[in-house]
């Protein structure tokens, strides 16, 4: 078989760096067993919080971890109802036009460590371009809510339309923060700036901590999931969504979760840096990143287990007030300790 | 409904991709619970720590479009029944429906209401689970079930057969319960039938002062109750003075009561006041009576606006008009199906037989139920008109809703401001007034338990209480201390159902398990004392079914202990959780002149700054005998009122702990000799003696009221006995919920839209309770 030209050109297409980065890791192929795996490891995590077991029987030697299989089969098996008073046409298509800029930021994160970056498109406006496409999730959302037409769902697309501004400007003014830290906007200088272990983080925690919140809001997370509440708005601008559109728009909050938490990774966490696992090579450094964000992620999903919901007028008190603050003080931090180093 | 029947089932059967949709949809049914009544309570436990019925694939949901299995809950009313075909309407094919409850089934125990309907006639039922209330296991046994049928393994289903169970010879024939049932073909009726007590002739005679020509009689009906009959004219006037010279401040209850063949209605309102401590345990009865034809008195609700909701309810249930009160021809509690004026004595619902007499078919016990046919309500006109003009939206919440119970409140919002919310309960009433006339009076007792099975002790012994006063029943010792004990067990029991309601309206899933948690507890020690999880049904008039051994004190004891630790860990995250705090602070204020206004009962009137407990004022039972206190707040905000009840509940721990030490020592009967008669033997254990003992119970000519002090207020139950019949001629439940509803409105007005659920969860509004 190895004889066969195709075959070679195939796994040398593959195995080519920026090829393997984009679509298998950490891209589009661990993301898709994450989303198939994370949902579980957040049931069963906030099920031990909260005294009981989670999803087990399908599966009771595994612990049930095939559980998000069956409901994603479930969703796509399911009719899917567009109501009479939908927008027929946006209805359907925002949900899979969400996937771009959801999809897009992978292109410029850098798995990598410094000195071999792990990157599918070097750019030196790698993170002014996914600060720009993370800030345009939020408008397909609102385009969901629309084509709904439905009281819920015009009260969550409003939510989620205040929520985004008090949000954005922090989450922008955090990434600038650490752009003036690093004095590049470059993901593979991002990352070759936090060689030695001195991570983002450590050198300002302030700017990690809005990134955190904001990201916690971008995602609509706990104590930020003003717009998609179920007790209040019932899931919000996805109320009137069922089958596939509706397993899409679920999952899209786990991918947008993943893209924030593994930016959060290489800007805070070092990247992919870590010791060397002997005999993978560079491989080794794409499993560190992809468990740092796992990590993120977990520390994410488990905050529901611990936090009641903010109203929405706190929730954009905290945005515009705390956040700010704190955002500027992370800007003025980094022109401080920048100067020292 | 016959060509639905099963067709989910076929259709996951075809196609080649079946067996993965069958499999899939076996993991994944993920339930859009559908809390109609009582059973609602013990979902809650089947999916919370103790079953968790997540294990199952299943997880709650709540929104239609996005799960695919109802699980029904207990009783569907006519209301109700347009909820749920809305509902199952929406969900996307391939969907399932399980019914719980007995009385999803054929009605269970109200099976002869004239508000309820069977859930099978209006969608396709996949699998039945029977019992009153379910287990959390049998629920879940419901949902394998489901899941079996889904990949198509056939559980046996029960086929009925019919035996003839002979009596042999030398068993001696059990006495069955009285029937056919006594009703006095033309009853005395009396409102204020006077008897001989040593209080209230100060107060009459300032009664008779201040209301000088304005009464027609004043008559003392019992300690710390009395009558004032008036005419029609003069209701108004006897009104305004009580409130404004007396401090008679809030009504109690509004009453009518139908006799026809003197062709008159009573019409009566029980008041009392908050503001006087020498009234405050005084029910002062105001009525008149009217004729029937054209039944007409001016509305009291300008003076009394606590008697608003009540007086509404009245006028559909009997058709009074209460002039001045905007409700008037409106519907409120009832379903535009339902039977015009359900409570008048020409409105009959089929009788219960207690014995089978050969050749009855079956058919003659079932009632025929008519399914729901157009059941469209439309939210009241004026309320939409103008809302476009002034920028506001009309949005309503419920009856089916995530974060609602069975209550529907239509907002009008202007940006995040709700600027009015009208409510619409009826979702859950059942129709136990009208019920219970057909009942004997012993049998009242489960009835009356269902109002709220997560409080049913003090369900109880509100009505048992009643019935002890009005046969002038002394309870023995012991039994008083160990009602005691039960009834802040269920005290506990029914705040930890609130506050898990109240931590889920806040999006908090780990303050609802812990707070189930903690609840299973204290049910499991109600099973160890009654053998019942939610409807012990264990207090029976002159005491209570069996003692209660040493070795269960001692476990009630542990308990006492055990929960301390559990407590705090629901404390730490979620009572004092700086985003709960942020949530309910300040947020939901009634002041204490809006609560007395509003006619507010228990903790929420307390949180607003009022000293008055049932429990303190006019002690029952052991309460008098044991040191605890009263806790009062002044905030009157989300906050106050929870952190109330919680500083409640620690003293409930303190009452049982005491309690349990002081039963210990005090040995005795458990039920009283005045109700047993010659059944000595039973004093015990009432065990095989039970209808020879209550079956005839027959209360005195007069109304008999009796208010207590339940988890979430005042209970009230008015009893109107004509001295003849063993059922009661007219029974009026006031529960707290219901009370409450005037103050949840109010509160609302000038939150934000989502703050409707800290005041909701604040009150802890549990809609079966509040329509009866
Ligand atoms: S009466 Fe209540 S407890 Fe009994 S089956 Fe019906 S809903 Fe359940």
């Amino acid at each position: 078989m190895l004889g066969l030209p195709v075959i070679n050109n195939l796994i040398a297409l593959l195995l080519w760096e920026s090829f393997f980065v984009l679509i298998i890791m950490p891209g589009f192929a661990v993301l898709g067993t994450l989303l198939l795996i994370l949902p579980w490891i957040e049931r069963k995590m906030v099920g031990r919080m909260q005294w009981r077991v989670g999803p087990r029987e399908i599966s009771p030697r595994t612990r049930g971890i095939i559980q998000l299989l069956a409901d994603s089969l479930r969703f796509l098996f399911q009719e899917v109802i567009i109501h009479k008073d939908a927008h027929k046409r946006y209805f359907l298509q925002f949900p899979f036009l969400y996937f771009i800029p959801v999809l897009l930021p992978l292109l410029f994160i850098n798995a990598g460590t410094a000195g071999s970056p792990l990157v599918p498109i070097v750019s030196d406006y790698g993170l002014q371009l996914m600060v720009a496409l993370i800030c345009l999730m939020p408008v397909f959302i609102l385009g969901l809510g629309w084509a709904s037409n439905n009281r819920f769902a015009f009260i969550g697309t409003v939510r989620e339309a205040f929520l985004y501004f008090a949000y954005e400007i922090p989450f922008i003014v955090a990434v600038f923060a650490m752009v003036v830290m690093y004095g590049t906007s470059n993901s593979v200088g991002v990352v070759d700036a936090q060689a030695g272990g001195l991570w983002g983080i450590i050198l300002n925690p302030i700017a990690a901590l809005t990134f955190f919140i904001a990201a916690l809001m971008a995602t609509a997370r706990l104590p930020f999931d003003i717009p998609e509440a179920d007790q209040e708005v019932s899931f919000g601008p996805f109320v009137e969504f069922s089958g596939i559109a509706f397993g899409l728009a679920y999952v899209m909050g786990y991918e947008k979760m993943y893209v924030l938490s593994a930016l959060m990774t290489m800007l805070f966490l070092g990247g992919g840096s870590g010791p060397m696992i002997p005999g993978l090579g560079e491989v080794s450094y794409l499993i560190w990143f992809v468990l740092k964000t796992l990590i993120v992620m977990i520390v994410v999903v488990n905050l529901r287990g611990v936090y009641p919901r903010y109203r929405l007028d706190q929730g954009m008190k905290i945005g515009w007030n705390a956040m700010l603050i704190l955002a500027l003080v992370a800007v003025a931090w980094s022109l401080v300790i920048g100067a020292i180093i | 409904m016959e060509d639905y029947k099963n067709a989910n089932v076929r259709n996951l059967n075809s196609g080649i991709l079946s067996p993965f949709r069958r499999w899939s949809s076996k993991w994944s049914l993920w339930p859009c619970h559908f809390i109609t009544s009582c059973c609602g309570v013990e979902l809650a436990h089947a999916f919370a720590s103790g079953y968790d019925g997540e294990r199952l694939g299943t997880l709650n949901l709540g929104i239609s479009r996005q799960s695919n299995y109802i699980i029904i809950e207990g009783t569907i009313t006519r209301k109700m029944a347009r909820a749920l075909q809305f509902v199952w309407g929406q969900m996307p094919d391939p969907k399932f429906v399980n019914v719980i409850g007995a009385c999803g089934q054929r009605g269970g125990i109200f099976w002869n209401s004239y508000n309820i309907t069977h859930p099978s006639d209006i969608v396709p039922v996949d699998a039945f689970i029977p019992g009153c209330p379910i287990t959390p296991e049998a629920l879940l046994r419901g949902v394998r079930a489901t899941q079996d049928k889904i990949v198509g393994i056939d559980r046996k289903t029960i086929d009925f057969k019919r035996v003839e169970l002979p009596f042999e010879k030398q068993l001696e024939e059990r006495m069955v319960p009285t029937s056919p049932k006594i009703f006095a073909p033309t009853p005395a009726i009396k409102v204020d039938v006077g008897r001989d007590v040593d209080w209230g002739e100060e107060l009459k005679e300032n009664l008779k002062r201040d209301l000088n020509g304005l009464y027609e009689s004043i008559t003392i009906t019992d300690t710390n109750c009395i009558a004032i009959k008036t005419t029609r004219e003069n209701l108004k006037a006897v009104a305004q003075k009580l409130r404004d010279q007396m401090k008679v401040d809030h009504v109690k209850s509004v009453n009518v009561i139908e006799v026809p063949h003197e062709r008159k209605f009573i019409v009566e309102y029980i008041a009392s006041s908050y503001t006087d401590e020498a009234l405050m345990p005084v029910l002062i009865t105001v009525f008149t009576e009217i004729g029937l034809k054209d039944p007409k008195v001016d509305s009291l609700s300008p003076i009394w606006e606590s008697a608003n909701y009540s007086e509404r309810e009245m006028h559909e249930f009997f058709g009074v008009q209460f002039d001045g009160n905007k409700g008037m021809g409106r519907k409120f509690v009832l379903a535009p199906d339902t039977p015009d004026l359900p409570l008048r004595k020409e409105f009959k619902i089929a009788e219960e037989r207690y014995v089978y007499e050969k050749g009855m078919s079956l058919d003659e016990c079932m009632v025929p139920i008519e399914p729901p046919k157009d059941l469209y309500t439309p939210i009241p006109e004026e309320f939409i008109e103008g809302a476009y003009d002034k920028d506001e939206i009309v949005v309503p919440i419920g009856p089916h809703h995530a974060g609602s119970g069975h209550l529907r409140v239509t907002f009008r919002i202007k940006g995040d401001i709700i600027v009015d919310a009208i409510p619409e309960p009826g979702f859950v009433h059942r129709s136990m007034e009208k019920i219970a006339e057909n009942k004997l009076y012993i049998q009242n007792v489960p009835l009356f338990e269902r109002l709220a099975i997560n409080d049913p002790v003090n369900m109880n012994l509100g009505y048992v209480r009643t019935l002890e006063n009005a046969l002038g029943i002394e309870v023995p010792e012991r039994a008083q201390y160990l009602r005691t004990i039960m009834a802040e067990l269920s005290r506990v029991e029914a705040f930890y159902y609130d506050a898990g309601i109240f931590s889920l309206f806040f999006g908090h899933t780990t303050g609802f398990m812990y707070a189930m948690a903690i609840r299973e507890m204290v049910i499991e020690v109600l099973v160890k004392i009654s053998g019942s999880r939610s409807a012990p049904s264990f207090l029976v008039p002159g005491g209570m079914r069996r003692d209660i051994t040493d070795d269960v004190l001692k476990v009630i004891d542990n308990l006492t202990f055990a929960i301390h630790k559990r407590m705090k860990k629901f404390e730490d995250i979620f009572v004092y959780n700086p985003v709960t705090i942020a949530r309910a602070k300040g947020v939901g204020v009634l002041t204490k002149a809006d609560a007395i206004r509003c006619g507010m009962v228990g903790p929420f009137l307390r949180a607003s700054g009022v000293n008055y407990d049932l429990r303190k004022i006019a002690p029952y039972e052991a309460y008098d005998k044991l040191n605890w206190e009263v806790t009062t707040g002044d905030d009157g905000d989300c906050l106050g009122r929870f952190l109330g009840r919680l500083a409640e509940i620690k003293q409930s721990i303190r009452i049982i702990k005491q309690a349990v030490d002081a039963v210990k020592r005090i040995p005795g009967p458990i039920l009283s000799d005045d109700v047993l008669g010659e059944y000595k033997e039973a004093a015990n254990d009432i065990k095989g003696n039970f209808f020879r003992v209550f079956g005839n119970l027959v209360l005195p000519k007069g109304e008999w009221t009796t208010v207590t002090e339940v988890a979430r207020g005042t209970l009230l139950f008015s009893i109107m006995s004509d001295g003849e019949s063993n059922v009661p001629y007219r029974v009026r439940v006031i529960s707290p919920c219901w009370m409450n509803l005037r103050g949840f409105m109010e509160a609302l007005k000038g939150e934000r839209y989502a703050d409707f659920w800290a005041v909701y969860g604040s009150f802890g509004y549990f809609p079966p309770e509040a329509d009866r």
